[in-house]
C-alpha cells in the first residue's frame, strides 16, 4: 500500500520526483552492471573450472571490453553527478523559497522527543525565545512574553502536528533545543539534520493534501477468516489503519480499524476492507537522539490553501490537541 | 632489531601469553577478535528479536540481560536497544574486524610473506596486543557500570554523547566515559601496530623481494597501516576532547543555550560546535572503511591466484589502485555529512571525490574478475569464500553510489539502506573473505587442514543467510525507515515492511546457527585435522616455504626471492607453480 515504485513511499512534493528519478536511474544502472558482471562471473566459474580447463593460461587476457566497461561506468557516473545530483542539490539547497513570492515561514525546534512547530502568526514575525524561559509543559520553546517582544503576541506553537497548505512554498528554519535530530518526511523527500546552535533553512512544497495522500495509499486488505483469535488480533495490531471505504453500520469511514469492526464486518459476510493510514504524512527523526528516538514522531496536516488559512486564523485561540486522533495514525 | 629474543628458551608464560613472537601474537589477536565478533553478533541477534517482534519478551536470554537492557518481562528497553546497537557497531569494527584483519592476519602472515624472522619491533607488537586486550575489557566493562553501556551510537555524536549516561550515574564510571577510555586504548593499540607494520615491510624484506614482488596481501596491509597511522590520531584527540567535555564540562562540542529535559545546560560555557566532532570522527571513520576492506581484498587476491592457478590479472594495476584508494579515502569523509546543512560548493566537492574513489574500487573488482579468465579454477573451501566475496562486495560498492550522490542521499541517508550498504561491504564482504583466509592459512598455523565437509556445511548456509539478513534492508530503507529505531512499527511504512524485517531477523538467527560447523571445525581440526606438508595448496609465496607450523624465527634458512609472487602455470614448465624462493636452476 505504502510503496509506489522501487519500494519508495509515494511522493507528494514538488521536488521529490527529481530525487526519485536519480534513485531509479541509479538502481537500473547498478542492476545492469551487476547482471553483466554476474553473468561473466558465472560463465567463468563454469567454463574455467579445473575439470573443463586443466591448464591455466599464464598471460593476462587482453581486456578491451572491460576497459570499455570501466570507461562507460565513469561516463555514466559523471552524467549522474553533473547532470542530476549537483543541480538537484543546488535547487534543494537554493536560497529558499524557490520562486514563490509568498512562502509560509515556520520555525521548527526539535527536542527530545518532539517537534515544536513555531508559527509567526498574522504579523509574520517570530517572537524571541530564551532558554531560561523554557517550560516543557506550557512553553516548550521558551517564547518571551508579549510585553517584552510584541512580535511574540500572535505566535503559535504546535507540538508534533505540522499544519501546512499545499501548493505553497514552505520555508522551515530548523534548529534544536538539545541534541542533534534530523527532520525527515519521507513522503515529501525532505531530510535535514537539526543541529543545536545552528538555524538551518530548508524549504519544500507539498502538492497533495492529507486526504489526497490517503487516496494514493489506500489498499484492500483481506480480512482474517475468523474475527476472533490470534490471527484477528495480529491483523488489527499490525494494521493500525483507517477505514477508507464507505460507512458500514458502526464501521465509519475514517475510523481506526478495531476488533469490533472485524466482528461487524465478518457477521455481514464482508471479506475485505479498504484501509489507508490515518496520518499518511509522518515526520520521523532520522538521527539517534536518545531513548525516545524511535517515537519522535510528528505528523504533517496538509490542507487545501483556503482550509489552511481558516485553520491559521483560529490557531492561536483554541489549542485542540486530539490525543486520540494523533495517537493511532 | 628482532634477533635479541631468539637466543633464550622461553617458559610457558613468555611463550604463549606475553609472547614476542609475531605468530603467537597473531594467533592471540585472531582468537580474541573471533570471540569479540561472535559476541558483537550475539548482541545483534538479541536486537533483531525486538525488531521482528516489537515489545515481546526475548526468548531464552531475556531474563538474563539485567535491568539496564530489559524490563521485568524480559522485553528489550529502548535505551537497552541503543546500548546494544552502539556496542555492536563498536565491537564489530574496533574489536572484531580490524584486529582480525590487521592484528591477526597481518601479524601472522605478513612477516612470513616477506621472509622475515619476526616483526621489526616485537615488544611494540606485544604491547599493541595487550593494549588492545585492555581496550576490549574496558569496552565490555561498560555493560556493568551504573546506567549500563554507552548508548549514543558507535558514532557518539555530541551533544548527545556529551550528556549521555550522566544523570544518576557515577561521574567517571559510566557507559559513555568508559567507551571513550576504551577507544583511546584501542586507537593507541592500532597506532603501535601500524608503525610496526610499515617499518617491517620497508626494512625486513628478504633479498630479492622488491616492492613489486610483494604479495598483494602485503601491499594491502602496507596501505592499511598508513591509513591507520594517519587517520586515527584526529579521533584520539577528539575522544580526549569529548572526555573533557563530559568530565570537566569544557565546551569543545557544546553550543550555548541548550535545554535538556527542561534543564538549562549552564554547566557548559558553550561556544563549541557539535559538527567539529563529526568532522574529526569521519576523518577517521571513512579511511577506517578501507581499513576494514583492504586486508580482505588482499586475502581474496591471494586465494584467487592460488586457486585459479594463474597470476593475478593486472598486478600493478591492482597495487596502484589500492594506493590511490588509500590516498582518496582521506578526502571523502564529509559524504557522511551532506545533511548537516552543507551548501552546494562543499557537497559538489565531496560527491565528486566520492565518485572518483568508486573508480579504483571498480578497477580492483574488475581485475579480480578478470583473473578468473582462462584460469583452472579449483573450488576449495577458501576459494568458495573468496568467490562469494566478489558479488557481495559488488552489491556493497554499488549501493554506495546512491548514498554518495547528495541528491539521492536526501531520501536514503540514515535509513536502513545505509545499514544494508555498509554491511554488504563489511559482513558479506569482509567477513566472508576473512573466513576464507582462516581456511586458507590454517594449515600453515597448525600443520593440519580444516575439514572440507564442515567447511561446505559452513559456507553454503552462511552465503545464503548473509543475503537473507542484509538484502531486505534495502527495501526497508527505500521505504523510508530510519535506522537505530527500537520499534519501526511506530510508522506506517514500518508496518508495511515488517515482513522484510522478520525475514532479516530469521536470517540473522540462522546465520548464527550456520557458524556452529565452523566453531567445531576450528577447534577439532587443530588436533584431529588431516596432517599436511608445508605447502598443501601448492602456493608460490614465501610463507609456504616455512615449515608448518613455522618455528620461532620462521625459516630453516633465510629465503631469497627469485621472482614475482604469482608465477603459476608458467608456459612450458612441468609444475604449474614456481615458488618465489626456488632458484631457476632447481625448477623442474
Ligand atoms: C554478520 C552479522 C551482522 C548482522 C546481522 C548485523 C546487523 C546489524 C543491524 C541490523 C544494524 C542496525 C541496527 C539499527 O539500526 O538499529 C547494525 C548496525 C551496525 N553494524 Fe552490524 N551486523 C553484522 C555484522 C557487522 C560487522 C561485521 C560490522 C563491522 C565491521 C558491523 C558494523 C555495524 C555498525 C558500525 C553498525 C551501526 C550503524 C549505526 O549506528 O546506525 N556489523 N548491524
Ligand atoms: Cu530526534
Ligand atoms: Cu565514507
Amino acid at each position: 500500500m505504502i510503496a509506489s515504485s522501487f519500494w519508495l513511499p509515494p511522493d507528494i512534493s514538488a521536488h521529490g520526483s527529481q530525487i526519485d528519478i536519480i534513485i531509479k536511474y541509479l538502481h537500473w544502472f547498478m542492476a545492469v552492471l551487476f547482471v553483466a558482471w554476474g553473468s561473466y562471473f558465472l560463465y567463468c566459474l563454469v567454463r574455467f573450472r579445473a575439470g573443463a580447463n586443466p591448464k591455466a593460461t599464464y598471460r593476462d587476457a587482453k581486456a578491451k571490453p572491460s576497459k570499455m566497461a570501466e570507461v562507460v561506468v565513469i561516463i555514466i557516473e559523471a552524467i549522474l553527478l553533473v547532470g542530476f545530483s549537483i543541480p538537484v542539490w543546488a535547487y534543494y539547497r537554493s536560497e529558499p523559497p524557490g520562486n514563490d513570492a509568498n512562502p509560509l515561514t515556520v520555525r521548527v525546534v526539535a527536542q527530545q522527543f518532539a517537534w515544536n512547530i513555531h508559527y509567526p502568526g498574522p504579523d509574520g514575525k517570530f517572537g524571541k525565545s530564551k532558554p531560561e524561559l523554557v517550560d516543557e509543559a506550557i512553553n516548550p520553546i521558551g517564547l518571551v512574553d508579549a510585553s517584552e517582544d510584541p512580535n511574540a503576541a500572535d505566535d503559535y506553537v504546535s507540538v508534533n502536528i505540522f499544519h501546512a497548505p499545499k501548493d505553497r512554498d514552505i520555508l522551515v528554519r530548523l534548529s534544536s533545543k538539545d541534541v542533534i535530530h534530523s527532520f525527515a518526511v519521507p513522503l515529501l523527500r525532505v531530510k535535514q539534520d537539526a543541529v543545536p546552535g545552528m538555524e538551518i533553512p530548508i524549504w519544500f512544497k507539498a502538492e497533495k493534501t492529507n486526504a489526497e495522500a490517503q487516496e494514493m495509499m489506500k489498499r484492500a486488505f483481506a480480512l482474517p477468516a475468523s474475527p476472533e483469535g490470534e490471527e484477528a488480533e495480529t491483523f488489527v495490531k499490525e494494521n493500525r489503519l483507517r477505514v477508507t471505504m464507505a460507512d458500514y453500520g458502526s464501521v465509519r469511514k475514517g475510523s481506526t480499524l478495531n476488533a469490533e469492526h472485524l466482528k461487524t464486518l465478518s457477521a455481514a459476510g464482508i471479506t475485505s476492507v479498504e484501509l489507508a493510514p490515518g496520518f499518511p504524512v509522518n515526520i520521523q527523526c532520522a538521527q539517534l537522539c536518545g531513548l525516545g528516538h524511535y517515537r519522535m514522531k510528528g505528523q504533517m496536516k496538509i490542507y487545501e490553501p483556503d482550509e489552511f488559512e481558516e485553520w491559521y486564523a483560529s490557531a492561536g485561540e483554541e489549542e485542540v490537541f486530539d490525543e486520540d486522533e494523533f495517537d493511532d495514525e | 632489531m628482532s634477533s635479541d629474543h631468539h637466543a633464550h628458551n622461553p617458559g610457558f608464560i613468555s611463550k604463549y601469553v606475553f609472547s614476542l613472537d609475531h605468530k603467537v601474537i597473531g594467533v592471540q589477536y585472531t582468537v580474541t577478535s573471533l570471540i569479540f565478533l561472535f559476541f558483537g553478533f550475539s548482541l545483534m541477534m538479541i536486537m533483531r528479536w525486538q525488531l521482528a517482534y516489537p515489545g515481546e519478551s526475548i526468548p531464552l536470554v531475556g531474563g538474563w540481560l539485567g535491568k539496564y537492557l530489559v524490563d521485568n518481562n524480559g522485553v528489550l528497553l529502548p535505551e537497552g536497544y541503543n546500548a546494544l546497537g552502539a556496542m555492536h557497531g563498536t565491537i564489530m569494527v574496533f574489536l572484531g574486524v580490524v584486529p582480525l584483519a590487521v592484528g591477526g592476519f597481518g601479524n601472522y602472515v605478513m612477516p612470513l610473506q616477506i621472509g622475515a624472522p619476526d616483526m621489526a619491533f616485537p615488544k611494540l607488537n606485544m604491547a599493541s596486543y595487550w593494549v588492545y586486550f585492555l581496550g576490549g575489557v574496558t569496552m565490555l566493562a561498560g555493560f556493568f557500570v551504573p546506567g549500563g553501556a554507552a548508548n549514543s551510537g558507535w558514532t557518539s555524536y555530541p551533544p548527545l554523547a556529551d550528556i549521555a549516561n550522566t544523570v544518576g550515574t557515577h561521574p567517571f564510571w559510566n557507559g559513555q566515559t568508559v567507551w571513550l577510555l576504551g577507544m583511546v586504548l584501542l586507537i593507541t593499540s592500532s597506532l603501535l601496530g601500524s608503525v610496526n607494520f610499515i617499518v617491517t615491510i620497508m626494512h625486513l624484506r628478504v633479498k630479492g623481494l622488491t616492492m613489486f614482488r610483494l604479495p598483494f596481501f602485503v601491499w594491502a596491509q602496507f596501505v592499511t597501516s598508513f591509513l591507520l597511522l594517519l587517520a586515527f590520531p584526529p579521533l584520539e584527540a577528539a575522544g580526549v576532547l569529548q572526555l573533557m567535555d563530559r568530565a570537566f564540562h569544557t565546551s569543545f562540542f557544546m553550543p550555548e543555550g541548550l535545554v535538556v529535559s527542561g534543564v538549562v545546560q549552564d554547566q557548559f560555557a558553550g561556544g563549541g560546535s557539535p559538527l567539529l566532532w563529526q568532522h574529526l570522527f569521519w576523518f577517521l571513520a571513512h579511511p577506517e572503511v578501507y581499513v576494514l576492506i583492504l586486508p580482505a581484498i588482499g586475502i581474496v587476491g591471494e586465494i584467487i591466484a592460488n586457486n585459479t592457478r594463474r597470476p593475478l590479472w593486472g598486478y600493478k594495476t591492482l597495487v596502484y589502485s589500492v594506493i590511490f584508494l588509500g590516498f582518496m579515502s582521506f578526502v571523502v569523509w564529509a559524504h557522511h555529512m551532506f545533511l548537516t546543512g552543507m551548501g552546494t560548493a562543499m557537497s559538489t566537492f565531496f560527491q565528486t571525490t566520492t565518485m572518483i574513489i568508486s573508480i579504483p574500487s571498480v578497477v580492483i573488482l574488475t581485475a579480480l574478475l578478470l583473473s578468473l579468465w582462462q584460469g583452472s579454477i579449483r573450488f576449495t573451501v577458501p576459494m568458495l569464500f573468496a568467490l562469494s566475496f566478489l558479488p557481495m562486495f559488488a552489491i556493497g560498492g554499488l549501493t554506495g553510489l546512491p548514498l554518495g550522490l547528495s541528491a539521492s542521499d536526501i531520501q536514503l541517508h540514515d535509513t536502513y539502506y545505509v545499514i544494508g550498504h555498509f554491511h554488504y561491504v563489511v559482513a558479506p564482504g569482509t567477513i566472508m573473505a576473512l573466513l576464507g583466509g582462516i581456511y586458507f592459512w590454517y594449515p600453515k598455523v597448525t600443520g593440519r587442514k580444516m575439514s572440507t565437509f564442515l567447511g561446505h556445511l559452513h559456507f553454503w548456509p552462511s552465503f545464503v543467510f548473509m543475503n537473507t539478513v542484509f538484502f531486505p534492508m534495502f527495501m526497508v530503507g527505500l521505504a523510508g525507515i530510519s535506522r537505530r529505531l527500537w520499534d519501526q512499527t511506530e510508522y506506517v511504512q514500518g508496518i508495511d515492511v515488517q515482513g522484510w524485517v522478520r525475514m532479516s531477523s530469521w536470517g540473522a538467527w540462522a546465520l548464527g546457527l550456520a557458524q556452529i560447523p565452523f566453531i567445531i571445525n576450528f577447534f577439532y581440526s587443530a588436533f584431529a585435522g588431516k596432517k599436511v606438508n608445508e605447502n598443501p595448496w601448492k602456493a608460490t609465496t614465501l610463507e609456504w616455504a616455512a615449515p608448518s607450523p613455522p618455528p620461532h624465527g620462521n625459516f630453516a634458512e633465510v629465503p631469497v626471492a627469485y621472482r614475482g609472487p604469482y608465477e603459476y602455470s608458467v608456459p612450458d614448465a612441468k609444475e604449474d607453480f614456481h615458488p618465489q624462493h626456488v632458484p631457476d636452476s632447481q625448477l623442474v
